[in-house]
């Protein structure tokens, strides 16, 4: 059995890097001081509505409590709306003052348009979007050899199983709260789900006509790192892998 | 007066002991044995505390299990209606850590906000109230107490105590440690929290250090976590030094018998109750005290009382 020791010395060790299958929630500040800043309270696990953030245990190697998300079981898919963790975060290692800036530009921006009718314009969603938009958890990577759409293969059926647990608000359903990915049925010619279900949209990612005359999907600047591609993914090994930066 | 509230007497004469025929056994017509034994079973205090801890440490769990969102968080921290919380031996060594890196202007209002009521609290209540009224860790303690308690009246074991001061050297020490790794050390040893987080957000491996501590003071030392380590507990011990909130003693009710001194946690602090050794006719127990009553249960002449100091002379 291993003794408390081990993990003061486990705890160093995360000093480096997390875990490459465990990201940090969005907003979250420089490894080092999210490691002493953090007081391990999980009012971030608390308040997210899709349970995508976990507190680690002895065995994640990420520093005994603090916040991660595993985004192939869940993945953090924005339901919340306003970037809650990082609002609820008192001690600001998920740091919400960027993303109150970035709302608050992108709000005056959108009034300051030329010929822009201030009656339709929604600040709250503006303000959402681009507090959105901010997050970056990493990147999505694609794994050429394993992706459906680089073999030409289209997918029918559920991603994960009927059995999956995990969540999410799909952009295309107009959803007001999360539905399980695990009751959801898809049928595609050319296998686009890391596409349809992003979040972010057009922003993120694209299907792309590759030079071999294939439709793959090509991740561009806006991905945020939530993961819900790795999470709809359908391969047994997600093809589409977020990489912490 | 103030200086009186703070020496609590320490430093004066004692007063001459209480001769046979004014001890109150005698008063109540009792032979001295009778008269001990007569709360014997008595566990009414003890009883309300621990509703108070299950309570509230299950409103932790269900807050989050049933979606309440009454009492969010855990003991580190947390929202009770959404009024932050925070521990403050936790912010301690955050802000220990941040004044060598300047991470202190970072902190959210609400970090401050959720420590000053922290500290405001339990001011009020006596610091050390937390441990014994909200602490997990402690009723676990409690439970060991009785199996240490059985094993040395079988003489299977001996009785070890260390200095008192102990806890302030490993307070002191794991702040010292917190700015040297740039990491909350202490976290990771923390019986409390690993017991608070293991109940709300389910169990880690961590929970078998608490039972090796758990063993330790079966086996070992009585109530060695917190009377000797714990520096949560010497941190609220500093902040409820002057708290209002304490338990009375009355040297006229007192039969000089030790009962309390014997379940007590922190026996240094009812040093009054010997035979001779009280220097004013009322005494209150200084600021280790955690307010847990169960000296108050068991006083035979209910000599020892929950008390607002300073009340009498207000009212």
């Amino acid at each position: 059995m291993i003794g408390a020791g081990t993990f003061v010395l486990s705890n160093k060790a995360a000093e480096a890097m997390p875990r490459i299958d465990f990201l940090r929630p969005p907003g979250a500040i420089n490894e080092e001081d999210f490691l002493y800043g953090c007081i391990k309270c999980g009012l971030c696990v608390q308040i997210c509505p899709v349970d995508a953030i976990k507190l680690a245990g002895a065995g994640e190697g990420l520093g005994f409590g603090t916040p991660y998300i595993e985004p192939r079981l869940q993945a953090c898919d924005f339901s919340c709306d306003a970037l809650q963790c990082i609002e609820v975060c008192p001690t600001a290692v998920l740091d919400f003052k960027p993303f109150k800036e970035k709302g608050a530009e992108a709000v005056e921006k959108a009034a300051a348009q030329p010929g822009v009718d201030l009656s339709q314009v929604n600040p709250f969603e503006v303000q959402k979007v681009a507090m959105k938009e901010a997050v970056l958890i990493g990147k999505a990577h694609v794994n050429k050899s394993t992706c459906l759409a680089h073999q030409e293969k289209g997918f029918q059926g559920t991603p994960r199983g009927n059995d999956f647990k995990g969540v999410h608000r799909s952009p295309g359903k107009n959803e007001v709260s999360a539905s399980p990915l695990g009751e959801r049925e898809f049928d595609r010619e050319i296998c686009d789900l890391c596409i349809t279900e992003c979040p972010i949209g057009e922003k993120a990612i694209v299907q792309k006509l590759s030079r071999s005359g294939k439709l793959v999907p090509k991740v561009l600047d806006g991905c945020t790192g939530c993961g819900v591609c790795q999470m709809v993914c359908p391969t047994q090994q997600p093809s589409i892998i977020v990489e912490p930066v | 007066m103030l200086s009186d509230y703070i020496s609590n007497g320490k430093n004066k004469e004692p007063l001459p002991p209480k001769p046979v025929e004014k001890m109150p056994h005698t008063l109540a017509g009792l032979s001295f044995k009778e008269w001990r034994d007569s709360r014997k079973g008595n566990h009414k205090m003890r009883n309300i505390r621990w509703s108070v801890l299950l309570f509230m440490n299950l409103l932790f769990v269900f807050s989050f299990w049933l979606d309440l969102s009454v009492l969010e968080g855990s003991l580190s921290g947390s929202r009770l209606v959404g009024f932050y919380l925070m521990d403050p031996f936790n912010a301690l060594q955050l802000l220990a850590i941040s004044s060598t890196t300047g991470y202190m202007a970072m902190l959210t209002m609400n970090f401050f906000i959720g420590l000053a009521t922290i500290l405001i609290f339990w001011f009020i209540l006596g610091g050390r109230s937390f441990c014994s009224w909200m602490c997990p860790y402690h009723i676990l303690a409690e439970w060991a107490e009785k199996v240490h308690l059985y094993l040395l009246n079988k003489k299977k074991i001996k009785a070890r105590t260390y200095h008192i001061g102990l806890r302030f050297v490993f307070m002191i020490g794991f702040v010292l440690l917190a700015i040297l790794t740039k990491n909350l050390v202490f976290e990771n040893l923390n019986v409390v929290g690993i017991i608070s987080k293991g109940m709300i957000y389910g169990p880690s491996l961590l929970l078998l250090w608490v039972l090796a501590v758990i063993l330790f003071e079966v086996f070992v030392s009585r109530r060695f976590w917190c009377r000797y380590v714990c520096p949560i507990g010497a941190t609220y011990s500093i902040v409820g030094k002057l708290s209002p909130l304490a338990i009375k003693f009355d040297l006229d009710k007192c039969g000089y018998c030790l009962e309390c001194q014997k379940v007590c946690l922190v026996p240094h602090e009812l040093w009054f109750v010997k035979r001779g050794a009280a220097t004013q006719e009322t005494h209150f127990v200084g600021s280790d005290c955690t307010r847990c009553g169960l000296c108050v249960d068991v006083c035979p002449g209910h000599a020892l009382n929950y008390s607002v100091k300073g009340a009498a002379s207000i009212l």
